[in-house]
């Protein structure tokens, strides 16, 4: 297959940067990153760390078939008009696994793309093995707000979510020449918008979650500034069959990207999950 | 002097917000989320009052046309709903021109009852209504939660021509959009002007907006820009009314400034050089996450933004100096120097209307007034012809009829008469039927 990331790093964008293999789905072109062989697991990003293959996609993939595809809006791949809500991205994840041939799949999302990979686990259930929501979106919690990320600035950012610690992962959070990354981020805050600009919640989640059959594990940060705990603790509640991981950081406390913080631990957990519940199917 | 018709805006700010220097212990900016407990209900009546005093004297000054905005959640304006605004000021004057800059679309449900209320606001004040048609500033969108920025131009797009259909065409209708389905749009009250209240549309230089803006031959409010970009904007605007067929005049270019008057040059800095530092400090300032909501502004847009700004700063205007808004749009000085400088601005754009912002947000009542008194007496006159007249006073006076009697003989026969079934059985004509002798079946 032609989507390996073996020419990883010999592009000159920024720090991580790889050539996606680009697929037409149903018209649009859609990128996307694997590497690995195995079990096939589909990690949806959260919102920004796109067009990068990074230190947790490396360790992930040592175990996996790891398929990151950018979402409609995302990365390499184009805002589609048609693109309105969170199921136009679901509805076009199914498409994708069909374009490449995907059946059974173990789904991990971050962020906006654990909300992303929610909904797709209750849209189409039996597609899936595990799902693993890390620090995901989606849900309404009374007296627990989300973190208004549409408004969150640049200086901001690296307190809420990396609880004050980006200078010692500046090479992942590189996006390049300003001016670009700039317009880059716009673009995909405006897809988030049309994903999640109101409500930034599912309030049909707290019925419809009961239809994921599969196991599910929710990876909870130690001090998530942008989304509290309750949130995940909630998943757990409302999925029928979840627990709860809490990652914990070896140098401080994991903030909301503890994938940038703890590659390899919340890689080892995600495979650890994945392979202990690799018999579950559907068929 | 080229003849130029003035209209006098007004923010209805209210004043009283932490300097920028310290709103960072309360709110990111004066912007969306300025803790409400800085607001004073008598203050806030105020600065209403004040506001709707100085539209009242625009019209005895002589001005054509009053000029006011809407803006939510912010103490940047507090007349929050443009068209309630307008009522109010219909009622409160008899001819000025109320020029709502504007409603904006998005912040509505349906454009529909948009329409209603400019339907309404148009017949109250006698076809004095102008209706500005404003995307609605970025920042504004944070707390609508209502219309998503991502897909604000498209809808707005589609409000707009359904609001227009809604004021055109003969009801009911069947509107299948795709944000808006309307089973049944039957506009009533209608519009008194003809086909419905001239529209303006101001634009920071937009293709999309100034094309729309040719293909209506609506009129262009020129706003944003640094002198140039305005020029080249406007060119750009005449030449896709040229594409269109025809020569936009000068009636369709309203330029925008702001203003001082004082009895000098001097006097003048001296009176506005701190309310107009309050304007650039507090009033405009606001992070780029929440000026552009997500989607809000177009990818080449922004990337010409992010050029000439270095690339991810906040918009910052609160450096902008005296020297910098006299090489731009401030026109400031003695009623001489002032009126050099409007006709110098309004001659290279060739615009035939100017809204001048006599409030620079603090600016004390006090000092408007003489400011605009002075403008009115001694500038105004300048550029009309002999006489001095607003246009509302030259011509036929807007109005249709002042007395009953008049309506009545302005009225056409009606479609229909008003009828009802009594207790007998009859259906008679109501108009008639407390008459014993008059009482007859109606020919319906």
């Amino acid at each position: 297959m032609a989507a390996t990331v073996s020419d990883a790093g010999l592009d000159e964008k920024w720090p991580f940067y790889t050539t996606p293999a680009i697929v037409d789905v149903r018209g649009l072109a859609t990128a996307y990153r694997r590497e690995g062989s195995g079990r096939v697991v589909v990690y949806i990003h959260g919102l920004g760390l796109t067009g990068k293959w990074l230190p947790f996609h490396q360790a992930l993939s040592r175990g996996v078939d790891l398929i990151a595809p950018e979402q409609p809006g995302f990365g390499e791949t184009p805002l589609p008009p048609w693109l309105r809500s969170i199921d136009d991205v679901v509805i076009h994840l199914d498409d994708l696994f069909e374009t490449i041939g995907i059946e059974q799949l173990h789904l991990v999302g971050h962020g906006l793309g654990g909300w992303i990979a929610a909904r797709f686990a209750v849209v189409y259930p039996r597609r899936l093995r595990t799902l693993t929501l890390v620090s995901p979106l989606g849900l309404r919690v009374a007296g627990s707000p989300l973190y208004d990320f549409f408004r969150m600035t640049p200086d901001e950012a690296d307190g809420i979510l990396l609880n004050g610690t980006g200078d010692s992962y500046r090479d992942q959070l590189d996006n390049g020449e300003p001016v670009e990354a700039l317009v880059r981020s716009y673009g995909e805050i405006t897809a988030a918008a049309r994903i999640a600009w109101n409500p930034r919640y599912d309030v049909r989640f707290e019925r419809l979650l009961e239809r994921v059959s599969c196991p599910a594990l929710v990876v909870a940060a130690q001090d998530d500034r942008l989304l509290p705990r309750a949130h995940c603790e909630r998943y757990v509640d409302l999925l029928p069959d979840a627990r709860l991981e809490v990652i914990e950081g070896s140098q401080t406390p994991t903030s909301h990207l503890s994938l940038v913080q703890e590659p390899d631990r919340l890689a080892e957990v995600i495979a650890t999950f994945v392979v202990d519940h690799e018999g579950h199917s559907h068929a | 002097m080229p003849e130029l018709e003035f209209y006098a805006m007004h923010h209805d700010a209210y004043r009283w917000m932490p300097h920028k220097s310290v709103v960072g212990e309360h709110s990111r900016t004066n912007f969306i989320s300025l803790p409400s407990d800085f607001y004073d209900k008598a203050l806030g009546q105020r600065s209403m009052e004040d506001f709707v005093d100085v539209a009242i004297n625009a019209e005895r000054l002589g001005f054509d046309g009053i000029l006011h905005s809407e803006h939510h959640n912010t103490p940047i304006g507090i007349s929050a709903q443009a068209m309630v605004t307008s009522a109010y000021l219909a009622a409160r004057t008899e001819r000025i021109l109320i020029a709502a800059v504007g409603p904006v679309l998005n912040a509505y449900l349906s454009p529909v009852r948009l329409a209603e209320e400019v339907a309404l606001v148009d017949m109250l004040s006698n076809g004095r209504l102008i209706l500005g048609l404003p995307m609605g500033i970025g920042a504004q969108y944070h707390a609508y939660g209502l219309t998503n920025p991502a897909l604000a131009r498209a809808r707005y797009r589609e409000a707009h021509e359904l609001l227009i259909r809604a004021m055109t065409e003969p009801g009911p209708f069947e509107f299948e959009g795709e944000f808006f389905h309307v089973p049944y749009v039957n506009l009533w009250p209608r519009p008194v002007q003809e086909p419905h209240p001239p529209i303006w549309i101001p634009a920071a230089g937009s293709r999309e907006t100034l094309e729309m803006c040719a293909r209506h031959r609506y009129t262009y409010q020129v706003v944003g820009g640094s002198r140039e970009v305005n020029l080249r904007n406007i060119n750009l605007f005449r030449d896709l009314c040229e594409q269109q067929g025809y020569t936009a005049g000068p009636e369709q270019v309203a330029a925008v400034a702001l203003i001082h008057t004082a009895e000098t040059d001097r006097q003048a800095r001296l009176e506005a050089e701190a309310h107009l530092g309050w304007q650039m400090q507090n009033f405009l300032r606001s992070t780029f996450q929440d000026s552009f909501a997500p989607g809000h502004v177009s990818e080449t847009s922004l990337r010409a933004t992010a050029l000439a700004t270095g690339g991810y700063r906040s918009r910052d205007f609160s450096e902008t100096t005296w020297d910098d808004m006299i090489k731009g749009n401030l026109i400031a000085g003695s009623p001489e120097t002032v009126a050099e400088r409007v006709e110098e601005l309004t001659s290279e754009m060739n615009a035939g209307r100017i809204i001048l912002m006599f409030d620079h947000g603090s600016t004390p009542r006090w000092m408007i007034d003489k400011s605009m008194g002075l403008f009115a007496e001694q500038v105004m006159p300048r550029f009309r012809p002999p006489g001095g007249r607003p246009i509302w006073a030259r011509g036929e006076d807007r109005r249709k009829y002042t007395t009953a009697s008049e309506c009545a003989a302005l009225a056409s026969k009606p479609r229909a008469i008003p009828a009802a079934r009594l207790a007998d059985g009859t259906i008679v004509d109501v108009r008639t039927a407390h008459v014993p002798e008059l009482r007859e079946p109606a020919e319906l």
